[in-house]
């Protein structure tokens, strides 16, 4: 077989969407009652879990502690049973710390950090399947425990990936087509603002086509910017019913 | 609003390992059904090709079906064809890509009445793959599945029908739903289409080719051949050195014996092979056939054999064991074949007499391929296939045909203030330009070029459109022309007629009134109306101060003296500011390095019954040039604005410089006589083939020059964004951009360049860009394929030219007929015999100077030729016969000889003009018409891109009005069937195969 067809003559993509259509989202907050704030994703098959602790003090060496702002410590990693086949190392390896520190920059440009000066927030984020578009399941649980541990936060952080297939951005990755091998963008935006905290791409991509790309991305965030927001909603109603409001 | 499933597959791993695999499959409520029946044509977004509605029922075949029989569902008559999604992607997966991108091709041409139903995308006609299901049952259940449903949904209002080759989905599902009826192919052919002998003919070809597969793949194979080697072996073989990859290239002239492997860029740069690989004989070929890309191992170095040099006799038996080859190079054979170069070939079916005698199995027939390089194929069944011409719906402006006030607004209008008059041959219709030429108030002057506006009646994706774009180009034979746009358009409402108002796109430079340099240009829509309709003739005549010609230009002819006088010096001087800055322009590009090269063209002249005439050599003149260089300046501009305006999405054309050795041979004839020849760049050649010029032979000029112009490679269209931008050069024209803008009637590739030129005239108003443009990927597609069309065009355009040729001297007895001898030039030497042009009739061929008997040439004192007993021996530059007798005769490269022509008639392959010297003194032509021409005036074959329109357009106009019976009789064709429709037939074939190439 020569090559897989990504995105057939009709529009479709090789799972039956068109190409600024998102996978399916499904998101809970509050999922463990023991950390500070915690939420679980689906982005189609990715499926992610973080957790919040903090603000608190620093752990560990105090020369740590900013005098300023809150230190934000993100921890990324992956089951050993979330790709298809096995991994040996669930954290530490090269890409787990590249990602985590990733997600450190993106939620530093997010969380108001100078309202906890010499205080620390961890996000510890886990990968239980990953199926294309990990970076973007991660930052998206990441902000619902975020907002879910009741941390002041700018805005949402919302990202999303796209790609360039025959002079198309694709929206949302799956696997298979991350795996083609053709350019992958990573976006986490503050959808209110427009502000784009992070911007990834390591593949070669012409500068022509970098702002359809883009577009493509963003508009995939502001997608799922409403579905985060449905789903804080939904939260925020069935905690007060619980509390009795 | 979509549905989320999940689909689970189980693969195999590298090592073997099976891996599960869990994709996600996303169903949606509305897929675009295609349907004019459709109840919710909005929810259901059909946009694009729609099924008509003048059908009876639905097709819908099944996956087998549409592997097995995708050529008969090509038929055009076959209407109203639904592919499913799963046939579709059976195909892709089971078939490979050169398959699927025919399907693919065929859904997307507007032409062919059918649709792509993403069935598997349909929340309602998805169906899993069950536990235990074969992959075969689910494809046909799914369709079936999704039939019904695309019944129901046109409100089962049309009957849908089910083709499949699977009997036991017949039996269970014939009579499952009414409405949806199951049926098999060849059933469903006898029943709908039982007139369409073709289909029928093609289907049971198909199906007793299979049934043969079949039983072969079980009989054992014919150890005639080594087996080939399996495909991990010979990737192995390959990356360790052990083989060699290449393309598979056989011999043209000794197609049985000699092929050779080119090798392909990696796999040559470490292994230290400088040459090709010589396959030699039909064993060590091993059954890979011409364009094969093969796999070779080399042969120890005391096998390796030489190219032989002999000309080869068309009976093709092995002798060439007595002459000596030339010296030994690497020699191998192939072990196997990467890739298959399998395509649609022309081939001849064996007379009756000769299906007899190949006896048992009658329905196997062995037909040869009109190609010399393809070997003879055993095919299955005889069949005649008839494929129609697709009918074209015309969108005609009403006529008569007026200047609209809205265009008049928006285009500058010229018709008052330009004296605009076009050249072309006598009696052109097709008028694609027009120049103007006059002085402004400052003094400068203001050269126009005023093109054709086709594509302000060519709307971008019309049916015209995409017909224009399948055809790619006007193919110009030699007795009649087939047009790329309808003859409304191209020979009326397009062509730059005299007397009328026309739309142009024009383009105006103002030059200084002495320098004749540059200072503004300017593009744009304009009105013109031509005032004169010269032809190139005419135009000489009044630039040489020769003013009797008058009389024959139609628009002097209503005028007093008085006035005449003054539009004629009008004229005279226009045509004459024109020359002179043609020449400065010329000079400008010579500077450059421009080059003149030399093309053999003749022109075949047909009198009133189509009787060919004559066959002339085309005259060049010195207006011709004058005209190129207009075209050429304009084609230049153009091409720099548009390259400016869309960096990576113009098109542009360019002449990448030839290789180096290709031009061993001209430099090794050139020394013969004496002259040297430097190719190092196109400047020192163009120079050194100025001076290689023997004053008492101007031959020899005009045949170094034609070699030069063999030794080069082919100039291309492509895309901007494609390529760096150093390559972008014209080695011929000695330009940095070129392009081709003046010929949009005949040329799609214009038609291109046109929008492209209208939208960076907008892009710089700052206005919306109407047109879409094509983006950078899709133009290289475009690119490749206007390439293959122009390549096929001029093929077919010299195979008629040598048609016609060998039917001027069919009837002629070569014995008698004072015209079938000629004076013909020694070109090059080969161990049997000599190549001769004969300059007369443009006719390049071999002439033997050993025949079959193994008699070699002498000649007597009375310089006559005759067959003697003897030897040949082969030197340099000269070849030397020598009989028993001792008598020997020697011919030297360019020596003068008198040839009799005559025709050679084949059955199979085309007729071939045979040469036979009959003296070795040059022949003394009784009409000395055109031994001595000024060389400087020979057209050039560069130029020919931009004038050939000339010599096309006058043969057009000879051939108007013939009745086709009288046809049939000159050329002693067939009834019915004339060699022109043939080859109609083989485009109409070659459309799709040619598009399928794009992919691979």
């Amino acid at each position: 077989m020569a090559g897989l067809e990504l995105l057939s003559d009709q529009g479709y993509r090789v799972d039956g969407r068109r190409a600024g259509e998102l996978r399916k989202i499904q998101a809970r907050m509050g999922v463990f009652a023991q950390a500070d704030g915690s939420a679980y994703i689906e982005q189609g098959n990715t499926k992610a879990l973080a957790v919040v602790y903090g603000p608190h003090e620093i752990r560990g060496s105090r020369a740590r502690a900013l005098p300023d702002r809150a230190l934000v410590n993100c921890q990324y990693s992956s089951a050993t049973f979330s790709t298809g086949e096995r991994k040996r190392r669930p954290h530490g390896d090269r890409k787990s710390c590249e990602m985590g520190l990733q997600l450190r920059q993106t939620f530093e440009a997010a969380i108001l950090t100078q309202l906890h000066p010499r205080s620390q927030i961890d996000i510890y984020v886990q990968v239980l399947q990953a199926d294309g578009g990990t970076y973007a399941a991660c930052v998206n649980a990441a902000t619902l425990a975020v907002m879910d541990a009741g941390i002041p936060m700018r805005d949402f952080v919302c990202a999303c990936s796209a790609g360039f297939v025959d002079g198309t951005a694709l929206a949302d990755l799956s696997h298979v087509e991350e795996a083609a091998g053709g350019p992958q963008l990573a976006l986490a935006l503050l959808p209110a603002s427009g502000q784009i905290a992070l911007l990834e791409m390591d593949a070669r991509l012409h500068e022509d086509h970098l702002e359809p790309v883009l577009e493509a991305a963003a508009r995939a965030a502001r997608d799922v910017h409403t579905l985060l927001d449905r789903v804080v909603r939904q939260h925020v109603r069935e905690a007060s019913v619980l509390l009795g409001d | 609003m979509l549905q989320k499933r999940e689909k689970v597959l189980l693969l195999r791993t590298f090592h073997g390992r099976t891996l599960r695999i869990v994709r996600e499959h996303y169903l949606r409520p509305s897929v675009p059904c295609h349907s004019p029946l459709c109840p919710q044509p909005a929810a259901c977004r059909n946009d694009g090709k729609l099924l008509t509605s003048d059908v009876t029922h639905y097709v819908i075949p099944d996956w087998k079906v549409v592997q097995d029989y995708l050529e008969i569902l090509e038929f055009p008559e076959l209407k109203g064809i639904i592919f499913m999604q799963t046939a579709c992607q059976a195909v892709q997966h089971q078939r490979g890509r050169r398959q699927y991108n025919k399907l693919r091709n065929l859904l997307k041409d507007a032409r062919h009445d059918s649709i792509l139903f993403a069935n598997e995308f349909q929340q309602h006609c998805y169906l899993p793959r069950e536990r235990g299901e074969s992959m075969e049952k689910w494809q046909t259940r799914s369709i079936y599945n999704a039939a019904v449903w695309y019944y129901h949904h046109c409100q089962d209002r049309m009957p849908v029908i089910m083709v499949t080759e699977d009997e036991e989905a017949i039996q269970q599902y014939g009579s499952e739903t009414e409405g949806v009826f199951v049926i098999s192919f060849k059933n469903y052919l006898d029943s709908f289409w039982p007139d369409l002998k073709a289909a029928h003919e093609l289907c049971d070809s198909i199906l007793q080719s299979r049934r043969e597969r079949e039983n072969e793949s079980q009989e054992s194979r014919g150890k005639e051949y080594p087996e080939h080697l399996p495909l991990e072996v010979l990737e192995a073989g390959i990356k360790s050195g052990r083989y060699i990859q290449g393309i598979l290239n056989v011999n043209k002239h000794r197609a049985q014996m000699e092929a050779f492997v080119r090798l392909q860029g990696a796999s040559s740069k470490d292994s230290d092979l400088v040459s090709d690989i010589l396959i030699h004989g039909m064993k060590a070929r091993n059954r890979s056939i011409h364009g094969d890309v093969v796999a070779a191992e080399l042969l120890p170095k005391d096998e390796w054999k030489g190219r032989t040099t002999a000309l080869g006799e068309s009976d093709n038996e092995d002798k060439a064991s007595g002459e000596s080859p030339s010296e030994p190079m690497p020699t191998g054979r192939v072990v196997g074949i990467l890739q298959k170069n399998w395509r649609d070939y022309v081939v001849t079916f064996p007379s009756k007499e000769e299906v007899q005698s190949q006896g048992k199995n009658a329905q196997k027939i062995l037909v040869t391929p009109w190609d010399y390089r393809i070997p003879k194929i055993r095919i299955s069944t005889q069949q005649a296939e008839a494929l129609q011409m697709c009918k074209m719906p015309v969108n005609t402006p009403e006529n008569p045909w007026k200047v609209s006030p809205e265009e008049e607004r928006e285009r500058k209008d010229l018709r008052k203030t330009h004296l605009v008059f076009s050249i072309d041959p006598k009696g052109c219709e097709d008028v694609d330009d027009t120049l103007s030429v006059r002085t402004l108030n400052n003094g400068n002057l203001e050269l126009g070029v005023h093109i054709a506006d086709v594509t302000h009646f060519v709307a971008p994706n019309s049916y015209i459109d995409t017909e224009a774009r399948t055809r790619a180009t006007t193919y110009y034979l030699a007795d009649r022309r087939y047009d790329m746009l309808p003859s409304i358009l191209s020979a009326d409402l397009c062509s730059l007629l005299g007397g009328v108002d026309r739309y142009a796109v024009s383009v105006m430079w103002e030059l200084d009134a002495t320098s004749y340099e540059v200072k503004k240009v300017w593009y744009g829509r304009t009105i013109i109306r031509s005032t004169y309709k010269l032809f190139y003739e005419a135009a000489q005549e009044l630039l040489d101060g020769n003013f009797s010609v008058i009389e024959d230009i139609p628009e002097f002819k209503d005028l007093d003296e008085k006035s005449r006088q003054a539009k004629l010096e009008e004229l005279v001087w226009a045509i004459g500011k024109l020359t002179d800055i043609a020449r400065h322009v010329r000079a400008k590009r010579d500077r450059c390095g421009a080059l003149e090269l030399e093309g053999v063209e003749v022109r075949v002249q047909l009198d009133e019954q189509k009787n060919i005439h004559d066959l002339i050599p085309k005259e060049p003149l010195e207006v011709h040039e004058t005209v190129a260089e207009c075209m050429i300046l304009a084609n230049h501009w153009v091409a720099k604005k548009i390259w400016e305006s869309f960096p990576h999405q113009a098109l542009l054309r360019q002449h990448p410089p030839p290789h180096q050795e290709f031009f061993s041979e001209l430099r090794e004839c050139a020394k013969a006589k004496g002259f040297s020849i430097d190719t190092r760049s196109n400047k020192t050649l163009a120079e050194s083939l100025d001076k290689a010029n023997d004053p008492s032979d101007p031959i020899v000029n005009r045949l170094l020059r034609s070699m030069a112009t063999q030794a080069m490679s082919n100039a291309l269209y492509f895309s901007t964004g494609s390529c760096a931008e150093e390559e972008f050069r014209h080695y011929g024209l000695a330009l940095d951009k070129y392009t081709h803008f003046t010929s949009p009637i005949r040329r799609y590739s214009d038609i291109v360049v046109h929008r492209l030129l209208l939208a960076a005239i907008s892009k710089d108003k700052k206005m919306e860009i109407k047109e879409n443009l094509f983006s950078n990927k899709e133009l290289e597609e475009l690119c490749r394929h206007i390439n293959n069309r122009n390549r096929a065009a001029q093929h077919s355009q010299k195979q008629s030219t040598e048609l016609f040729q060998c039917m001027y001297f069919k009837d002629r007895d070569p014995e008698t007929e004072e015209r079938c001898i000629s004076d013909g030039v020694i070109y090059s030497i080969r161990t049997n015999g000599v190549l001769v042009f004969i300059p007369r009739f443009g006719i390049k061929g071999a002439a033997y100077l050993k025949n079959k008997d193994g008699l070699v040439i002498s000649c007597g004192p009375d310089s006559r030729s005759e067959w003697q007993p003897g030897s040949l021996q082969r030197f340099q530059n000269k070849i030397t016969s020598t009989t028993t007798r001792g008598d020997s005769v020697t011919f030297h490269l360019f020596d003068h000889v008198t040839v009799r022509i005559s025709v050679q008639a084949s059955r199979c392959h085309s007729d071939t003009i045979r040469l036979e010297i009959i003296s070795n003194k040059p022949y003394m032509i009784p009409n000395t018409e055109l031994s001595h021409q000024n060389p400087l005036l020979l057209k050039s074959e560069l130029v020919k891109e931009v004038t050939k329109s000339v010599e096309e357009a006058q043969l057009a106009q000879e051939v108007k009005v013939e009745t086709i019976q009288e046809e049939y009789q000159e050329y002693c064709q067939t009834k019915g069937r004339s060699l022109y429709l043939l080859l109609e037939e083989i485009k109409d074939l070659a459309l799709l195969d040619v598009s399928n190439d794009y992919g691979v």
